[in-house]
């Protein structure tokens, strides 16, 4: 063991050329803040400018002084992995207090803007009217529906109208307009908009309807036509309802389940919810619905498994290769080594793809070559013994890569010491590489775990979490977490992200506990080492 | 050893140069102007350089539709002075529309099967469309009902899908049976090696199941006195459901229809030859024909004394985005696909699928019949996807138990429990 | 490391000829055995990509190991574009692995060294943390992450989505990916060895850059393999981000094929796994020359 005091880096003095680079650094740093800041701002992008700011408060500490020297080496790569992975995940331990999913994205004034908008009723036998625009004075995208009027040309007797979101329509004085090609192409005291302005400020325009009588009117159809219709839903904010103008029926905000909607006296509710707060409800949902809790505990117990099972058998068997392959006498390493490496290559969605046409029972390759029978993804035990084969294939060469890597960077004059005294090619490897080694992988088999913790694919598109046993819909029995996360998150049925960031944040925690026992393990390998 | 460190590093440097390249290069490409700095154009104003930048109307397809869609939407473009992008979402497009759309990234009009609308609308991702007042004189009338939720129209539809029968004529002397029973026993006469293709999968397919749920009686949701799907009358469990779980299971022991076959082997094992029947969409005629089977396609057979089959049309329709940036366009592009077929028949040869428009569906009979026969299959016989969000929670339940029976589970528990789990979470 | 290495080479290695049968099989012949073994369960998946690839077909049920047929249509399909700017992706796919990789790295590494050499409070904490992070099921948080490029792209838009730089930038999230694997070669390297370079008056960096680092090729060589293969192979985070046809990789180019028809494109993303492959297998080719670092070190030839 060395002596565990930092080494006194600290008190040399920086060369010249350093403090120039050094210098510039942090001149950059301050400009390019500085010039993005108030973009930020200007945006309302709070998010990014905190990151920002603190990224340049941060690389100032850092940078500044000649102390801290482990920050400046972690700084880089800690930047991104807390702007990309931790922020999220806090935004997602955020989510999993919301109703966050599908019909519930958005906020309530968009819930109610989708809701009225949509409720157009076309009037029968109307016809379309080629639509014209105009504005007084010069275009500037104003975002005032007032500020625009419109034309419109009746396709079978021509008439001419003219109104805006405040006048009804009434028929426009002929010598003020010209029409060309059936269209209104100038009017007195108007600039007519092309197409692409219209486009422009269809956001504006869309809801606009001009009157053609107490309950019809016209409506902009894209940015030539406009077709006359009646809105049968309303929302009237002072009571918070939203009124049906046909059947009368009256919409009032209620509670269905943890979310609210728009329902009326029957109980049918309006399909648009939003996004709302409730609580701790995903958290009591997890760990009180007896199906989902259990299934969740048994899910864990097998990602377990798998983990630790497909960690263990790539690296036995990519060492186990390593080590043979490593003979120096051995003609065609380089092949070998090559050729082993060829599973890695391919993208792991082509192989999962192949793989699992293999296992097909009637039809596949390995029933096929071996005059087997087996129904692989139909048995439990075999379909988890068929994923950690696959994984085992998909990973091997990964863990023969490294330790090869390892075998080299091991002094070959270690090697040699341990031979002249006398121990055999056998003894030499077990006592001298094999010690070396494990402190060189331990972490990576540890990494290694974590990975395959998360192997979403390995799962996904190779079993799909299958098989389901009869009578059971929310774990298959190759199903890891995350799989059985992902399909509540985005799966077959609607997507309810809050639950299942629920389940994440859930899975979070008790990998937190395991991790503390990692912590005694990593803690006696440093002992070793 | 230096030598090798220097030579190391020399990788790094061509790294580092390569990641300049990368920021010149996609920069070129995203962005038209200025922004070769990083952090690009402060002060360049609203219109965001993203990869539509300058396209003024944007449409997202999946990969199939968009190379048939691309290059008629560009002459649409053209015609009309406009810059047309279309894009292919590799995984989800539904989701990944949804989800874009909310953020205000999405694209102004989507593509995609009608059942997808119900999702859609509560979402609030996407618009209303107006149909032409002469769409009933055009258009089958199975798309506009397709198309139809909570009585608005949400899409123009463009093309029917249903499954049909196809019958490989070399492996069976009876190519359009008229009860399931027949095509039984002529597939087993045959010789081949499986009587039937149909997609079952360990984790089910409900969809491809449908004509034969129907036929014994099943169904998913009961319809209100509206008309309109109604989510608290679940079928699933139901008797007709429990009859058909036991014709399935009788068919799984008889080995017609199997786990083993899967949407990844279907289509194949009938252009292989290996199967004397196929139950299967407009999708797979191309490839039959490119694997020069002799072939006839015909109406899916319902059981002897039972009800007829009604497989699914799926109708795939050109959605307006609700947060769109050039929602204007979007619509105008909407209403001239919806006005004529011209679109539709250009999109035709890259993607053969049987068109909704009446008048094209007659031109293209004449190079085509068999996407007319589809098409007349699905205006008659089939029954559109229910739209409704609670159609979600079906497929997965619904297509598990029928793989379980069809394996060997007992129909009437393993029915009954699937029933329950779908009306658990429909509330 | 400063030890001349030839000397340890051995001048008189008996060429296998020149043994007894029986003795080399129980020296070297066994190892061929198992090397073999090990070469068929390896390729025999990717003998039936290949397979696929030139089967004109292209459907699963008609390939099998050994091709029937054979043909180079499904490659032709992908390199004339009809299916998407396949040689465009090529390059978006080099241009994304090539700075990922090269980043992750060399962050890694950097990072490894304070972990490694250096005794600060939250070091153990710091090295766990980083664990627990990298088994947070991402998946869920790429919403999250998707809200906050699309904010960012607000910002700066040559960083917002759908663009190669942002999706750049959100895969270095996993900079720090590397480090438990760098750190454990760290550890090997002898402590003394800096120690020593300390006390003639290195600084931290030259430390590192002039005694650690070179010690460490074979080991960094291997990690960019890796890190390039894994780059390579995101299509979830990829197939969000990238829409446009110009800045898509190719991993999420051909899962949009294959999410179109699994059963009959099987052909023509079979061709492209195997262009895939080839810079991979020719990127470890040619660092095996560092990765067989340790015994040739100071020789003239690799």
């Amino acid at each position: 063991m060395t002596s565990t005091k930092a080494p006194g880096h600290a008190t040399r003095s920086s060369t010249a050329p350093g403090l120039v680079l050094r210098i510039l650094l942090l001149g950059a740093v301050l400009a390019v803040t500085v010039w993005i800041v108030p973009v930020m701002i200007g945006q309302r992008q709070w998010l990014w400018l905190a990151v920002t700011v603190l990224a340049a408060l941060g690389i100032f500490v850092l940078y500044s002084t000649r102390r801290l020297v482990p920050g400046k080496y972690i700084f880089p790569g800690t930047f991104f992995l807390v702007v990309f992975l931790i922020v999220p995940i806090v935004l997602t331990v955020g989510y999993s207090f919301t109703n966050f999913g599908d019909a519930k994205r958005g906020t309530k004034d968009e819930a109610i803007a989708s809701i009225t908008s949509n409720s157009v009723q076309q009037t029968a036998n109307s016809r379309r009217q080629a639509l014209s625009v105009g504005v007084t004075g010069g275009f500037t995208a104003s975002e005032d529906p007032a500020d625009y009027t419109f034309f419109f040309v009746d396709p079978d007797d021509h008439s001419v109208r003219e109104g805006s979101s405040t006048q009804a329509a009434t028929a426009a004085d002929p010598d003020s307009i010209t029409v060309t090609d059936g269209r209104v192409s100038a009017a007195d005291g108007f600039t007519i908009l092309t197409a692409k302005q219209v486009n422009e400020v269809y956001g504006t325009l869309k809801d606009v309807g001009v009157e053609t009588s107490d309950t019809t009117a016209l409506r902009p159809q894209g940015t030539t036509q406009a077709f006359e219709g009646t809105k049968t839903l309303r929302y009237d904010a002072a009571s918070d309802t939203i009124t049906d103008s046909i059947s009368g029926a009256v919409y009032s905000v209620k509670k269905v389940g943890t979310s609210e909607y728009f329902v009326d006296a029957d109980g049918n509710r309006l399909p648009q919810s939003w996004l709302q707060g409730v609580g701790a409800a995903n958290y009591v949902r997890l760990f009180t619905d007896s199906s989902i809790g259990s299934q969740f505990l048994r899910a864990f117990g097998w990602t377990l498994v798998f983990a630790a099972g497909s960690v263990l058998l790539t690296f036995l068997v990519g060492f186990a290769l390593a080590l043979v392959l490593n003979d120096e006498r051995l003609r065609g390493r380089r092949i070998y080594r090559s050729v082993l490496l060829m599973p890695y290559a391919v993208p792991g969605f082509i192989s999962l793809l192949v793989w699992s046409n293999f296992y097909n029972r009637d039809y596949g390759l390995i029933n096929q070559t071996l005059h087997l029978h087996l129904d692989w993804f139909g048995d439990p035990t075999l379909a988890k013994a068929a994923v950690l084969l696959t994984n085992l294939w998909m990973g091997f060469p990964y863990m023969f890569i490294i330790s090869t890597g390892a075998l080299q960077s091991i002094p070959k004059d270690v090697l040699e010491a341990a031979r002249m005294d006398g121990a055999s090619r056998l003894q030499a490897t077990l006592k001298v590489v094999m010690p070396l080694l494990l402190v060189a992988v331990s972490p990576l088999l540890v990494a290694s775990f974590a990975f395959n913790f998360n192997n979403f694919n390995a799962i996904e598109l190779l079993t799909g979490g299958g098989p389901f046993p009869a009578d059971q819909y929310t774990r298959g029995a190759t199903d890891i977490i995350i799989s059985m996360v992902y399909r509540a998150a985005f799966g077959g049925s609607g997507a309810d992200f809050g639950f299942a960031s629920a389940m994440s944040v859930a899975l979070f925690v008790l990998t937190g506990i395991l991790a503390a026992v990692q912590f005694r393990f990593t803690a006696r390998l440093e002992d070793i080492s | 050893m230096l030598i090798r460190r220097k030579s190391f590093l020399a990788l790094g440097a061509v790294g580092a140069s390569a990641a300049l390249l990368a920021a010149c290069s996609s920069s070129d490409s995203s962005s038209s102007s200025d922004s070769s700095d990083a952090g690009g154009s402060s002060d360049g104003g609203g219109d965001a350089p993203k990869a539509d930048a300058n396209a003024d109307l944007v449409i997202w397809a999946d990969e199939a539709k968009a190379t048939a869609l691309k290059a008629p939407a560009e002459k649409w473009g053209s015609e009309n002075g406009l810059k047309v992008a279309v894009q292919t979402v590799a995984n989800d497009l539904q989701t990944s529309f949804v989800t874009a759309d909310q953020a205000g990234n999405g694209p102004d009009i989507v593509m995609g099967a009608h059942d997808w609308i119900g999702n859609l609308v509560q979402n609030g991702a996407i618009s209303t469309v107006q149909l032409p007042a002469d769409a009933k004189d055009t258009t089958l009338s199975v798309a506009l009902d397709a198309m139809q939720y909570n009585g608005q129209t949400y899409g123009v539809p463009y093309a029917v899908e249903t499954l049909v029968l196809f019958a490989n004529k070399k492996l069976t002397d009876t190519p359009e049976p008229k009860t399931f029973e027949e095509l039984v026993e002529a597939g087993k006469a045959g010789g081949a090696d499986a009587v039937l293709s149909l997609p079952v999968g360990e984790q089910g397919d409900a969809y491809h199941m449908e004509p034969l749920y129907t036929s014994a009686g099943g169904y998913l949701f009961g319809k209100d006195s509206k008309g309109q799907y109604d989510s608290k009358d679940v079928g699933v469990g139901k008797e007709g459901s429990i009859a058909a779980a036991e014709k399935m299971k009788e068919l799984g022991k008889q080995g017609v229809l199997k786990t083993s076959i899967t949407g990844d082997n279907a289509i194949s094992l009938f252009t292989d030859g290996k199967a004397a029947y196929l139950i299967s969409g407009p999708w797979a005629i191309a490839d039959i024909k490119t694997a020069k089977i002799d072939f006839t396609l015909s109406a899916v057979p319902g059981f002897e004394g039972m009800d007829k089959a009604v497989p699914f049309a799926g109708v795939n329709g050109f959605y307006a985005a609700a947060h769109g940036k050039n929602a204007g366009n979007a619509q105008t592009f909407l209403s001239d696909v919806a006005g004529t077929a011209d679109l539709a028949k250009a999109m035709f040869p890259k993607n053969e699928l049987p068109p909704v428009n009446k008048e094209l569906q007659k031109e293209l009979a004449v190079d085509n019949p068999e996407m007319a026969k589809v098409a007349e299959l699905a205006e008659k016989n089939a029954d559109p996807m229910p739209a409704i969000p609670a159609m979600a929670e079906v497929w997965t339940p619904l297509g598990q138990a029928e793989a379980n029976i069809i394996g060997g589970a007992d129909p009437k528990k393993t029915m009954t429990s699937a029933g329950k789990q779908i009306s658990s979470k429909v509330s | 490391m400063t030890t001349p290495q030839h000397t340890s080479r051995r001048t008189a290695e008996p060429t296998p000829r020149r043994m007894p049968l029986g003795r080399w099989f129980a020296e070297i012949g066994w190892r061929h055995l198992v090397g073999f073994l090990a070469v068929v369960f390896a390729v025999f998946p990717i003998l039936f990509v290949l397979s696929a690839s030139v089967n004109p077909l292209g459907t699963v049920s008609s390939t099998g190991i050994i091709p029937k047929a054979f043909s180079l249509e499904h490659y032709r399909t992908l390199l004339s574009g009809e299916k998407g700017p396949f040689l465009r992706w090529y390059l978006n796919t080099i241009i994304v692995c090539v700075v990922v990789s090269v980043a992750q790295v060399a962050l890694s590494v950097l990072a490894s060294y304070a972990f490694s050499r250096f005794r600060f409070t939250g070091r153990r904490a710091g090295m766990l943390t980083l664990l627990l992070i990298m088994m947070f099921p991402a998946i869920l948080s790429m919403i999250a992450v998707y809200s906050m490029i699309s904010g960012l792209g607000k910002i700066a838009p040559m960083l917002g989505l759908d663009t190669l730089p942002g999706y750049i930038i959100v895969m270095l999230g996993g900079s720090l990916g590397q480090v438990w694997l760098i750190k454990g070669f760290f550890d090997t390297v002898p402590r003394e060895l800096d120690e020593a370079a300390i006390i003639d008056g290195a600084s931290h960096w030259q430390v590192f850059s002039r005694i650690l680092l070179p010690s460490l090729v074979p080991i960094l060589a291997t990690t960019l393999v890796l890190s390039v293969v894994g780059v390579m192979s995101d299509f979830l985070l990829g197939s969000i981000f990238l829409t446009g046809d110009d800045h898509k990789t190719l991993a999420v180019g051909l899962y949009g094929m294959l999410s179109g028809d699994r059963s009959n494109n099987l052909g023509v993303f079979a061709a492209g796994s195997v262009m895939i492959m080839v810079p991979v297998i020719v990127l470890y080719q040619f660092l095996q020359r560092y990765i067989v670092g340790g015994s040739t070190a100071g020789a003239v030839k690799g």
